[in-house]
């Protein structure tokens, strides 16, 4: 499953764009990497994946589009906070560009987007949760547009709410 | 006081949507002894997110990954050479009037000149500080050694027009308490 992220990755990747290209999942990787080690040591850990993503980039790899960049980010990161307390983690070479990558190519993360949760709704909550989730407006504002009145589309949020929380469980 | 995750993950996902900073690290301290709970819901929605516009400051990170690791932080925090010497010379009670030196040492450090093993604990307290990164990931080896000096034609004439002057060797300074935090202390 491809969505609207891939297509830019991939125009990037085919322009050699890869400093956008990367800068584009910069924050993501921090996030990702805070969430998962619990802390600020997830800040350093992020600087290790942005590394060895930017020189797999710049060798060349992933430009046969065969997995997601998404993938591959979210792999790496994944690959990186797990050996980031293996006793010579950090006294050792980081990276090994011809050592085993990380293949752990999780089909769930190719196959689920947050629009896909939005399509999993009704279609009156899947429009609330559209522009609230994707679009990022306010319950006032949801309002106006959908023409609705302001306590359903706060009951559609709160519904949501819930709804988002068992779909990132699964 | 605990905060409830779906609260929390509600809080994330609209800031996402909006473009703001995600503030993962302060969205977990709030959910207390529910942050456990929470990480991995985090990490999920993160991976099915849609993709944010590179920002400025991402964009200058990726630009300077082929730089030393100390620079690398540096742009990333996006703190300038100038706020890291202050923030060496106050840590380290350095008189001012020494502060241009702290800059040339701290640059040759940034560049990796100076050997990051003999520079005092308390001059990488200051910086770790400031740039938020381990002193192992900031540490970066020692350069290159320099590439062999010139040499020159032993045959190659040089006529001197103008009279040779000979000026007297300057003594070198002692060694001051700038030289032993980058350098290490004197040897004996």
């Amino acid at each position: 499953m491809r969505d609207a992220r891939d297509a830019e990755d991939t125009r990037l990747l085919g322009t050699g764009e890869i400093d956008l290209l990367l800068a584009g999942w910069y924050e993501t990787i921090v996030d990702v990497c805070v969430a998962k080690m619990r802390g600020p040591v997830g800040e350093d850990v992020a600087q290790a994946v942005c590394e060895r993503l930017w020189k797999e980039l710049k060798a060349g790899r992933h430009r046969d589009g065969k997995l997601p960049f998404r993938v591959v980010v979210y792999s790496v990161s994944s690959w990186v906070c797990r050996g980031w307390y293996e006793p010579g983690w950090q006294e050792n070479e980081l990276f090994d560009l011809d050592g085993a990558a990380p293949d752990e190519t999780e089909r769930v993360i190719v196959e689920l987007t947050l629009e896909q949760f939005v399509a999993t709704l009704a279609p009156g909550d899947g429009a609330v949760a559209r522009l609230y989730y994707l679009d990022g407006l306010e319950p006032g504002e949801i309002a106006e547009r959908l023409d609705k009145k302001p306590n359903a589309v706060y009951q559609a949020i709160s519904r949501n709410k819930a709804k988002l929380m068992e779909w990132l469980q699964t | 006081m605990t905060v409830d995750p779906e609260a929390l993950l509600d809080e994330l996902a609209r800031r996402h949507a909006r473009g703001e900073p995600l503030d993962v690290e302060g969205t977990l301290e709030r959910a207390g002894d529910r942050a456990d709970e929470l990480a991995p819901l985090i990490e999920a929605f993160l991976a099915r997110a849609p993709r944010r516009a590179a920002s400025p400051r991402a964009l200058a990170f990726v630009r300077s990954l082929d730089e030393p690791p100390l620079v690398r932080a540096r742009v990333a925090k996006a703190v300038r050479v100038d706020d890291v010497v202050d923030a060496i010379v106050e840590a380290c009670e350095i008189r001012l009037d020494a502060r241009a030196k702290v800059r040339r040492y701290y640059q040759q450090l940034e560049a990796g000149i100076l050997d990051p093993s003999r520079v005092a604990e308390s001059v990488w307290d200051a910086i770790t500080g400031l740039l938020g990164r381990s002193r192992a990931l900031l540490s970066a080896p020692p350069g290159p050694a320099p590439a062999a000096a010139p040499m020159y034609r032993a045959d190659a004439s040089m006529v001197l027009q103008e009279r040779l002057v000979t000026v007297p060797a300057v003594e070198p300074e002692p060694p001051d308490e700038v030289d032993a935090l980058f350098l290490g202390e004197p040897e004996d």
